[in-house]
Parts: C-alpha cells; sequence; structure tokens
C-alpha cells in the first residue's frame, strides 16, 4: 500500500495557470516554495508524473547547471517509450535521476565506503573517499552514478542537498515548466512494503534496490511500450586492468593448485604479483588505491583485493616456503571467488548468475594445471567454462528484456568472429592434446581463448538501465 | 494582466574583460600535472563545489556577481530571464518568476542561453574578400559595393533579407535606412520564411495584422485547438497553460503526424497533409448547414458571407472527409466542439504558415473564429504562434510587408502623414512593397539583383530547395552577410560583417502576444563585433543623405522613441510604452495608447473587443476557399511524402543551438522518422543511415527512426541540420499571396 505523496514543493501561487476563470491574481508568482520537515521513519524523495512532462529536457540541463556539469555528464535523463500504432502511438517520457533507495547498491558494493545512505534519505556520495573503481556503475540497475572523466571519480545526483538544506527544491523540480518533477516525503517502511508505485514500463523493478521514486503513469499507458534507444545496442568498455587481473590471478590460482616444482611456484608467485600489480590501472585515483579494503563487511570488490593480496603475498612466500602452497591455494580459492562473485550483480544481467563463478574457476583450471604439465584436467575445464559460457546464452536468451538477450546478440552478432575464433581455439587446442602436442603449445592456444573470452565477458555486458532516448541509450558510465 | 513590480536597477555591466588564454605552462608543469592527473591526486573538489550567490547554493562555476533582467532571444512565446554575469561572463541564466509569460520557468534552450555567449565560431572581425579588416575597411567596401550597383543599375540591383531576430530598435532603423536612406526598392525578411501568411491572413479577414489574442487566453479557454501547432517541441513554454489538472481545457490537436503536443491531445485528429482546407471547409459547412451559426446576424459586421455560404454547400462531410483524412463524425464533432465552446482558442503555427495556401488556410481559421464569436474575449482567440522572438517587431516597424505602424506603401492617407512625421519629402517613400524573401532570389537568377545584404540569418540552410539558393548566391556580384556566428552562408559571403547577439546589445522585442519586453546587454561584444545598431547607423552615415533620418540618435532607445511617435495612432500604437513602463509591468502588450490612462499598465490584453475590425466600416471579411492538389505529390519514383519540422534541443540552422554541448548531446545528429510499414519495406531499421532524395537534390547518411508517429507514405525530417538539410529535398514552390514555402509537402525516396 503505497503512501499518498506529500508534495513538498507548492506550485506558485496563481500560476502558470490560474484556478478558475478569473484573470491572473495580482502579486508576485514567485513565492518560495515550502519545505516539509521530515517525520520519523520518513525520508525525501522523487515524484515524477509521466503524463505531465512534455519531454522538454529542461531538468536535464537545469541539473547540468546547477551542479556545473562537464559535457557528457549527465546525473539526470530524459527516456522515451513508445507503444502503440497510428495514430494511436504514444511516446510517454521519463526523467530521472538517482532513486535515493533504501537499499542502495551503489553503496552495498562500494569498497571504500563512499556512499552514505542520509537520515533525510538521500544516498551521498562523498568524493574525498571515492577511488573512480566504477563498482557502483556497475551495481545500480538504473546506470545512475556515472564516471566523470575530468575529476576521474564517479559522481551522481544527491537529491540537490545543498539546496535543500537551504530549504529550496532541487533544481530540476524548480525547471519543469508542467511541475511533471516533485520532491517529496515517503513513509519508509509503506514504502518497503510495496514498492509497486516505483514501476514504470522498460525500467528495472523498484524492488531490486528498493528505489524510491514514486512514478504516476498515464491513463493507456502500454507494457508493451518500448525504449527508443533500444536500437543502440553497443559493447561496453572492456576494462583491459580487469581482463589482466582476473585472467592473470585464475592461471596463477590455476598453477598453484598443482604447483609441484619451484618453477611452478615461482610463476604462480609472479603472475600473481603482476595481476595485482595492474589491477590499479583500472582505477580514476591509483594514488587513493588504498583505500579498496574498506567495505570487508559488505562490498565483495573489498574482499577480493584483500583475498588476492593474501594470495599473492602466500604464493611469493611459497617460493621459499613450499609449505606455504595449501594456504596460498585456499586464499587463492577464496580470491577468485570473491573475485567471480563482484560481477554477479542485478545490475548487469549476463554476469548476474552463479555460472559466472563456475567460468571464473574453470579459466584457472584450464590454464594453470597445464604449466605443470597436467593438460587432462586442463581439459576437462575448459569443456566445463565452455558449457558454462553456453548456458548462459541459453539463459539470456530466453529473456524478452533487451538487458538479457543483447549481450547473446553482441556476443553471437557484433563479435560472432571473435566468438568463432575463440571456439576454434578449444576445439584446436583439443585436437592438439589429443594428438600429443606440449602442454605448453596447448596453454598457448587456450591462454588465447581464455583471453578473448574474458574480453568478450566484458564488452558483451548490457547494464541494466532507465529507458534510453533515441540518441542517448546507456549512461556513458565508463570510461 | 500583468503584476505591478519594482522597476529594475539599472544594470551595472562589468567593465570589458576579454576572454584572454591564460599563460601556457611549461614542460615541466604539463608533466607533472599529468603525472597527478593519471594518479587521481585531485579530484578538483575546488571547482565541483557549490556557492550561495543569493539564489540557494549552486556550482561555483556558475556563481552571479550582477543579473540583468532581459528576454529570450529564441522563439516568440518571449520567455522573461535574468542574465548571470561574474567578471564580465555571462555564468548562468534563470527564468524570471515575476514574468507574466513564463513565471519563471524556461526551455533547455532557454536555461542554456547563456552558453551561446561563450560559444566558439564568433565573428570577431570583418573580413573583405577573405582578408581580416578594420570597420572603415569594411564598411566602405559595403557601401561603395552596393552604391556602385546602383549607380550603374539603379536601385532594383542591391537587395536587403533581415529576420526577425533583431531588436525592434534596430528593425526601425533598418527599414529607415535601407528604403529610405539608401533608396533601395527590395527588403525583406526571413520572416516570410515563417509567418508572412499569418500577416497576409490576418490582414484578409480583419483588415490589419495583429494577433488577437493573448497567452492568458489559454488559461482561460474550454477548448484550444492547435492546428499544425507542436507547442510542446516548439513553444514548450505554452505547453504548461493546457496541462494544470486544476483546469485543463479540452484540447484538439490537428497535425499529420503524432507530435508531442498531439500526445497531450484528448482528440488528435490526424489530418492528410495539405487535408487542412477539407477538414476547416467540412467544420464550417456543418456550422452553417445546421444552423449552429446565425449568419444573419453575423452579416451585420462580416463581409462575404454569401459567397462563402455558397461554397460550402459544394462541401458534403463526406467530401470533406475523403479530402481531410479524418472521419465525417470527428468532423461534425469538432464544429460542435467549438461552437459550443464558451471560450476557444484556435491556434496555430507552421502546419498553417508552411504552405502554398498558407494565407488562405489562416483566412479560414479566422472564419471559424468569426463565425463562432471566438475572438475579443477572454479565452477566445484566432491566434498564430510566432517562431521568432522578433518576428512582431519588424511586422509592425520594418518596411517589409507594410511600412512602419501597418501602414499601406499604397495608402495616399499613409504615406503623407508618415512623410510629415518624419518631416521628409513624400517622394522618398515607396510605393510599393519591393519584392519578398524568394522573388529576390528569383531576380538574383535573372541577373537583375546582383548585389544581396544577408542580415542574421542563414538561408543556404533555411531555404527551400538548396541547390537553386546556392545557384543563387553565387550569381551575385556582391554577397554582404552580417552575422553573430561563422555558418553555410556566411562562408559563401564577399564582405563579412561581425555583429554582436543576443545578450550584448539593448533593446526590445515583441512576442506573439504583442507583448513589448525589454532585451538587455549582459556582456561585451566579442573582439570587433557589434551591435546591428551601430552597424547600420555607421553605413547611414557613410552613405551619406540620411542624416534627417537619424539626427539625434545614439543609441536604441532614441530609435524607440521615435518609433513611440510614429506608431501614436496606429492599430499597433507602442505611445504608451516607454523602457520604464516595460520594466514596471515586465512587458507590455500593444496597442498602449498615450493617451489612454484607462489602459492597463501591462497594456492591452486583446484586440477586437468591441466587435470592430480593420477593413472599411469596423467589418471582417470571409473568403470561400478550395484545396490544391500538392503540386510535388508522391509518385512510383518518388513514393513518400516529406514533412519538416523542428525539435525542442534546437533552434533554426543551429548556428546557436549546434555550439551547446548539452543541446547537442540531446540530438546530435537529423533523423527521418519512418513508419514501420514504409521500414520493412525498405528493408531499413532504426539506426540505419539512408540516403533521402527528392527531384531536386538528395540528403546522405540521414539516420532512420522507425516509429508509429508517423503515417505509412509519410516521413518527417527535423529541418535544423546543414549536414543532413532538409531543404536540399523540399519543394521550392510559394504561397502566391504571402510568399511563404511549402515546406511541408513533397515527394521523396530512401534507399540504403
Amino acid at each position: 500500500m503505497a503512501p499518498t505523496p506529500v508534495t513538498l514543493t507548492t506550485r506558485p501561487p496563481g500560476g502558470i495557470a490560474p484556478a478558475g476563470r478569473a484573470p491572473l491574481p495580482a502579486g508576485p508568482a514567485s513565492a518560495r516554495p515550502e519545505l516539509l520537515p521530515l517525520e520519523d521513519g520518513e525520508q525525501y524523495r522523487f515524484g515524477f508524473d509521466m503524463g505531465a512532462c512534455i519531454g522538454c529536457h529542461s531538468c536535464e540541463v537545469a541539473c547540468a547547471e546547477q551542479n556545473g556539469l562537464p559535457e557528457g555528464t549527465v546525473w539526470r535523463r530524459v527516456g522515451e517509450i513508445e507503444g502503440g500504432r497510428f495514430p494511436d502511438a504514444r511516446r510517454w517520457h521519463l526523467s530521472m535521476s538517482c532513486n535515493q533507495c533504501l537499499d542502495p547498491a551503489c553503496l552495498e558494493g562500494c569498497p571504500t565506503n563512499a556512499y552514505e545512505k542520509l537520515s533525510s534519505g538521500i544516498v551521498a556520495h562523498h568524493a574525498d573517499d571515492c577511488i573512480g573503481c566504477q563498482y557502483c556503475t556497475w551495481n545500480c540497475p538504473y546506470s545512475v552514478p556515472v564516471f566523470q572523466p575530468d575529476r576521474r571519480i564517479v559522481t551522481k545526483c544527491d537529491l540537490c542537498k545543498p539546496r535543500l538544506d537551504v530549504g529550496r527544491s532541487p533544481a530540476c523540480v524548480d525547471a519543469c515548466p508542467t511541475h511533471a518533477i516533485t520532491v517529496e516525503k515517503v513513509v519508509v517502511a509503506d514504502w518497503r512494503a510495496d514498492p509497486s508505485a516505483g514501476d514504470a514500463p522498460g525500467l528495472p523493478s523498484a524492488a531490486i534496490t528498493m528505489s524510491t521514486t514514486r512514478i504516476a503513469l498515464p491513463d493507456g499507458l502500454r507494457e508493451a511500450s518500448a525504449s527508443a534507444s533500444d536500437w543502440s545496442l553497443r559493447p561496453e568498455h572492456p576494462h583491459w586492468p580487469l581482463i589482466w587481473l582476473t585472467l592473470l590471478s585464475q592461471v596463477a590460482l590455476g598453477a598453484s593448485a598443482v604447483a609441484g616444482t619451484t618453477t611452478v611456484r615461482v610463476v604462480a608467485a609472479a603472475l600473481a604479483v603482476a595481476a595485482l600489480a595492474g589491477a590499479p590501472a583500472h582505477l580514476g585515483r591509483p594514488v587513493a588505491a588504498w583505500k579498496a579494503m574498506r567495505n570487508l563487511r559488505r562490498s565483495w570488490l573489498s574482499r577480493e583485493v584483500l583475498l588476492l593480496s593474501a594470495y599473492t603475498a602466500l604464493a611469493v612466500g611459497a617460493v621459499v616456503v613450499p609449505a606455504l602452497t595449501i594456504p596460498a591455494v585456499g586464499a587463492g580459492l577464496a580470491g577468485v571467488y570473491a573475485s567471480a562473485r563482484l560481477y554477479v550483480v542485478p545490475g548487469r544481467p549476463s554476469w548476474d548468475t552463479p555460472l559466472t563463478v563456475v567460468r571464473f574457476f574453470a579459466t584457472a583450471f584450464a590454464t594453470g594445471p597445464l604449466l605443470a604439465g597436467h593438460v587432462a584436467p586442463a581439459l576437462v575445464a575448459a569443456g566445463i567454462g565452455s558449457a558454462a559460457t553456453a548456458a548462459n546464452w541459453w539463459r539470456l536468451s530466453r529473456s524478452t528484456d533487451q538487458a538479457w538477450w543483447g549481450s547473446v546478440r553482441l556476443e553471437l552478432g557484433w563479435f560472432r568472429p571473435w566468438t568463432v575464433l575463440r571456439l576454434a581455439l578449444l576445439a584446436a587446442a583439443l585436437v592438439a592434446a589429443v594428438a600429443g602436442a606440449s602442454p605448453a603449445v596447448v596453454l598457448g592456444v587456450l591462454l588465447v581463448a581464455e583471453a578473448i573470452g574474458r574480453w568478450l565477458f566484458f564488452v558483451t555486458v548490457v547494464p541494466l538501465n532507465m529507458p534510453g532516448s533515441f540518441w542517448r541509450g546507456t549512461a556513458g558510465s565508463h570510461r | 494582466m500583468t503584476a505591478p513590480r519594482p522597476v529594475a536597477a539599472p544594470v551595472a555591466v562589468a567593465a570589458p574583460v576579454r576572454r584572454s588564454a591564460p599563460p601556457t605552462p611549461g614542460w615541466w608543469a604539463r608533466a607533472v600535472g599529468g603525472v597527478r592527473r593519471v594518479l587521481g591526486v585531485d579530484h578538483l573538489g575546488d571547482r565541483y563545489t557549490y556557492v550561495d550567490d543569493g539564489r540557494g547554493p549552486v556550482s561555483a562555476s556558475r556563481a552571479v556577481d550582477t543579473w540583468v533582467t532581459t528576454t529570450c532571444g529564441y522563439c516568440s512565446v518571449g520567455c522573461g530571464m535574468r542574465v548571470g554575469v561574474r567578471e564580465g561572463r555571462a555564468v548562468a541564466v534563470e527564468g524570471d518568476p515575476d514574468h507574466p509569460v513564463n513565471r519563471g520557468r524556461l526551455c533547455p534552450k532557454g536555461l542554456s542561453e547563456h552558453h551561446t555567449l561563450a560559444a566558439p565560431g564568433r565573428l570577431t572581425t570583418p573580413v573583405v574578400h577573405g582578408t581580416a579588416t578594420g570597420w572603415d575597411e569594411a564598411l566602405d567596401a559595403v557601401v561603395d559595393g552596393f552604391r556602385d550597383l546602383v549607380d550603374r543599375h539603379g536601385p532594383e540591383s542591391v537587395a536587403v533579407i533581415s529576420t526577425g531576430q533583431l531588436v525592434t530598435e534596430e528593425f526601425y532603423a533598418l527599414g529607415k535606412l535601407v528604403r529610405l536612406g539608401m533608396g533601395l526598392s527590395h527588403y525583406d525578411g526571413n520572416t516570410t520564411l515563417c509567418m508572412a501568411s499569418a500577416v497576409s491572413g490576418y490582414k484578409l479577414s480583419f483588415g490589419s495584422d495583429g494577433p488577437p489574442g493573448s497567452y492568458e487566453d489559454f488559461d482561460h479557454a474550454d477548448v484550444v485547438v492547435l492546428w499544425g501547432a507542436n507547442i510542446a517541441d516548439n513553444h514548450p513554454l505554452l505547453a504548461p497553460r493546457l496541462l494544470d489538472p486544476r483546469r485543463k481545457p479540452t484540447i484538439v490537436v490537428v497535425d499529420p503526424r503524432v507530435t508531442k503536443t498531439a500526445m497531450l491531445a484528448d482528440v488528435h485528429l490526424p489530418v492528410r497533409p495539405r487535408g487542412d482546407i477539407a477538414l476547416l471547409n467540412g467544420v464550417l459547412a456543418e456550422l452553417v448547414r445546421h444552423e449552429l451559426v446565425d449568419v444573419a446576424e453575423l452579416r451585420q459586421r462580416i463581409d462575404g458571407l454569401d459567397a462563402l455560404v455558397d461554397h460550402l454547400e459544394g462541401w458534403s462531410l463526406e467530401r470533406a472527409a475523403a479530402e481531410s483524412g479524418i472521419e465525417a463524425d470527428a468532423i461534425a464533432a469538432l464544429a460542435r466542439l467549438v461552437v459550443g465552446a464558451d471560450r476557444c482558442v484556435l491556434a496555430w503555427t507552421m502546419g498553417v504558415n508552411h504552405s502554398v495556401q498558407g494565407t488562405h488556410t489562416v483566412t479560414l481559421l479566422n472564419t471559424l473564429a468569426l463565425l463562432t464569436g471566438h475572438i475579443g474575449k477572454p479565452g477566445s482567440a484566432p491566434m498564430s504562434i510566432t517562431g521568432q522572438c522578433n518576428a512582431m517587431g519588424t511586422r509592425e516597424t520594418g518596411f517589409t510587408a507594410s511600412m512602419p505602424g501597418y501602414r499601406a506603401y499604397d495608402s495616399a492617407a499613409d504615406r503623407r502623414e508618415l512623410a510629415d512625421l518624419w518631416g521628409i519629402d513624400q517622394d522618398r517613400l515607396p510605393t510599393e512593397r519591393g519584392r519578398a524573401y524568394p522573388d529576390i532570389l528569383n531576380a538574383v537568377l535573372n541577373g537583375t539583383v546582383k548585389g544581396l545584404w544577408v542580415i542574421g540569418t542563414n538561408p543556404v540552410v533555411s531555404f527551400p530547395n538548396r541547390g537553386t539558393l546556392e545557384a543563387a548566391l553565387e550569381r551575385l556580384d556582391l554577397l554582404v552577410v552580417q552575422d553573430g556566428f561563422e555558418n553555410p552562408t556566411t562562408a559563401l559571403a564577399d564582405i563579412v560583417l561581425p555583429a554582436a547577439i543576443w545578450g550584448e546589445k539593448e533593446g526590445t522585442f515583441t512576442n506573439s502576444e504583442r507583448r513589448v519586453s525589454r532585451v538587455r546587454a549582459a556582456v561585451d561584444p566579442p573582439g570587433l563585433a557589434r551591435p546591428d545598431f551601430d552597424i547600420f547607423l555607421d553605413v547611414a552615415r557613410r552613405w551619406g543623405g540620411t542624416d534627417d533620418l537619424f539626427a539625434g540618435w545614439v543609441g536604441p532607445e532614441d530609435a524607440f522613441e521615435e518609433w513611440r511617435g510614429i506608431s501614436a495612432g496606429r492599430f499597433c500604437d507602442y505611445s504608451g510604452i516607454s523602457y520604464d513602463r516595460i520594466d514596471a509591468a515586465g512587458g507590455v502588450q500593444w496597442p498602449c495608447p498615450a493617451d489612454r490612462p484607462d489602459v492597463p499598465l501591462g497594456g492591452t490584453p486583446r484586440l477586437y473587443t468591441e466587435g470592430a475590425y480593420r477593413h472599411p466600416g469596423g467589418r471582417a471579411r470571409v473568403l470561400a476557399v478550395e484545396p490544391e492538389a500538392i503540386r510535388d505529390a508522391p509518385n512510383a519514383a518518388y513514393p513518400l511524402l516529406l514533412n519538416t519540422g523542428r525539435t525542442v534541443e534546437h533552434w533554426h540552422t543551429r548556428t546557436k543551438t549546434g555550439r551547446i554541448p548539452i543541446l547537442e548531446g540531446l540530438a546530435p545528429e537529423a533523423w527521418v522518422e519512418v513508419n514501420p510499414a514504409d521500414a520493412a519495406g525498405l528493408g531499413v531499421r532504426s539506426g540505419d543511415l539512408v540516403r533521402m532524395s527528392s527531384t531536386r537534390g538528395s540528403v546522405e547518411g540521414i539516420r532512420v527512426r522507425v516509429t508509429e508517429i508517423v503515417r505509412a507514405g509519410e516521413v518527417f525530417v527535423p529541418f535544423h541540420w546543414d549536414q543532413w538539410c532538409a531543404n536540399r529535398l523540399t519543394d521550392d514552390q510559394f504561397d502566391p499571396i504571402s510568399r511563404e514555402p511549402n515546406y511541408k509537402q513533397c515527394a521523396v525516396r530512401i534507399d540504403r
């Protein structure tokens, strides 16, 4: 049962359109909006009346001006959903910025605790604590946080907290010519019991993160409506340092697990060190990388950093003290598990599956053992990895949502030559192994196949998002 | 009716601070900066902080020292706004919360308008034949060049095409300069591409130009009919007046396309392109046939009714339905809705005006208002919503369709009065209007016009059938282009004159509801750029023999004061409007005679309140109109009908909005809307790049948007872009009365 929204801003007295048919009343129309204080158990949030929005984009411009945002950094966006047949076709506009969720996924995942859920309900982001890892941009089902290239950190809407603090409405609210955007109070417990008034066609379910924005849908809105951005399916950023980190740390773990010789232990340690050394290149602010272990309680990213660091230290130690190999493998298994788990987020449907964990471990055991000459287990692992990949395609292709099937279309369409090459390399590795080729040859072929696979893993993910406009599909959340 | 409010304080514009580049850092500083950047040492927290400049916390980059009250320079809604200035730069805008038009709100173009003042691509120095010069050399070259042509070929050989975006004071000065000072025969504006049909239609119906209503009529109306008017995209700040749930009128939208505005409507009538006249005839016939209007009573003040009634006998509902594409029941219902409404606004824009029959379509809308009594009272008006910020100013003060103050070229009395007011010889006044915009270009093509002065407009992108237009411009002996920004037309010019733009000069704009508002300089123009007003006076001085025309003029207010006197007693009477009164009222609507203290502070909200029109005897006229077939109709080779229009993010030919990143980001390319049925036949999908062609030209690489908002067989392209120029395709056919182009119907094909 959704609460009755309490509008925080009043329409201007006399307003754009006066009540009754009298002439506009005398007196200034610029009376200040009234800020209603929060009672216990309430928070502020946005309200949006889709039937009142005329798609003018004034809110976006007002937001950029209020916050001095540089070109390309967009905190508030207006999406378009379209349905019906001519002449009954309709295009609805959805203006959205941060939904100030009750369970903010950005905050959950942030390794540095840069996010804070304030008592007012605002999901605040503290720039000083942000290291630009962009993990929040993966976690948010609405692609709200964005990486701002000139600052090399993530930034986002904070409901114009500085303005709310002095009793003013957010800039978008004040700018909307038709008063389609409001700032409201909501009783948190009521909303948690039923957030369905936060749902809209084409928008990820409010229940995922308890998005608080109330969306009033117009009469006649068709569920079959399509986002105007559906045509613009595009690959995501490859995140090269992450390909490096995950691939090398997994190969290292696979080697450690079968490490019978000093040589193999040295190689495993070297790979682990290299993996870790390359990782900060992913950060917008490598200088602050040390902050990444602040959120061990909630963030798989913090845990990944801790566990892979521990693994690396133990793997290096195992070169001198072979007995450390066993704890090293334990830490490595945990590290790769954490590494995989951090990709299992609702905001990225093609990753949001246990198959991701299977695929990461499969990579580890399809490569590392070959360093010690173990061909058979490597082939089994490569087979498991391939099966997991295929299973994921099957899982994703059953959905009607572009964030699911779009990944498959990218992998089998846009990137078909690479997908074919990867499968061909897997087959070649199998043939080579059966034909008795040296483990080094098989390893080389499989490494290339796994590298292509990991690259495809990153570039073919389709983030959950709000509906885009014709010209702007995704938030541009990566650099 | 406007609220009294304090007179705006005089604006203290800071001393000129030119945009000089900071000193270039040395290699070491750059290297250190680069390393710091890559490591992320500094996240620019200082730059992205908030300060309170008196309007609450705002980005420090937008902090304002001084606010300058002005009026938006884009469309003719005429929103009041304030430009925020810090250290000589415009850093912010905000809607004027007390302005009667927009009550503090702005559209995205208005909200980013300060960026036009620091946008790249400004013209900062005069250029003569490719060489940057000073003003003396440039204006001497202009004057010598034009005078040489006039001496050798007569005053017919030089023409001027201006705009709807100068301030009224500049239009008044330019008209006097061109027609009286330089004695040139041909002067017109790009307003002919925009609202000339509204002017001609008003004149035919009521005996005078002048939109009869006010925006507040939208507030009062029970029924609002938007005819070929996509206000949600093109006049966004009018839309809120229709959407307040407390008093929402019944909204009817007549448009062949399901525009954003059609989506707001209670009733959308997807009329067939050029089906307007059939639809209007059907509605009028229904009113007469069922005696829903009292023709006998209307005869007392309206001429032409008998011929109209006779004509309408040929317009059965069935015929109207067949020719308009609107079902007979819907036509009958529309007739009853309009006549049954207490208050009804009939508003239109380019869907009506941009037609070879634009003038006559306007008269039919006026006729509908006259027959149903929806004129001259609150909530009722046949209302043309104008396109450019000051198209109205040039209609009233310019020397184009009429002489200043709506005076007729062929009226001896008007000529005598005007000559007496100016204290000049009557023979100096022209006796006819001279060629309209398309006819000037025809005269260029046939060699009659050899010199052209283009001011504040970009015909290469905006004129129909670009190929012919470019051929015309290339034929000229001398092309002078005066503008604020580099654009495809300045690229063809022999002489380029850099002008100040909105935000850099003083004056007034008059909006669609006849409201005169102040426009103020917030910053100085860049480089050598000067206000058009100064350029005109400088040309006048160099031309010579113009002292009596501009005696004692120093700034725009001198022109305004003279214009007040010239307009006194005319329909468009500005005599009671002073700069001070504009400030006090937040805009004043003409007529506002000085000798009428009963006129409210904010002027006169509507015309024809006494039922007296402007044809002789105080009468109005109605005309019988037959629709014409589309000249360039779809055929086997060019099977699709092209409709053109606008989008909210851009303005005209993007000389300004194309330079504002946030607007470009919202709409970075043109597109063509294609119905799914046609898309399937063509084998194209959304996002594909296609070639569009007509018999006149083609557009390469335009992106397809497959959508049900256009009918099968019809496609739509926004006209703002140079690269994807819709006017390479459009038909250069013109309304015989208004000379407005027929931008909205021509045959095209799409190839993959």
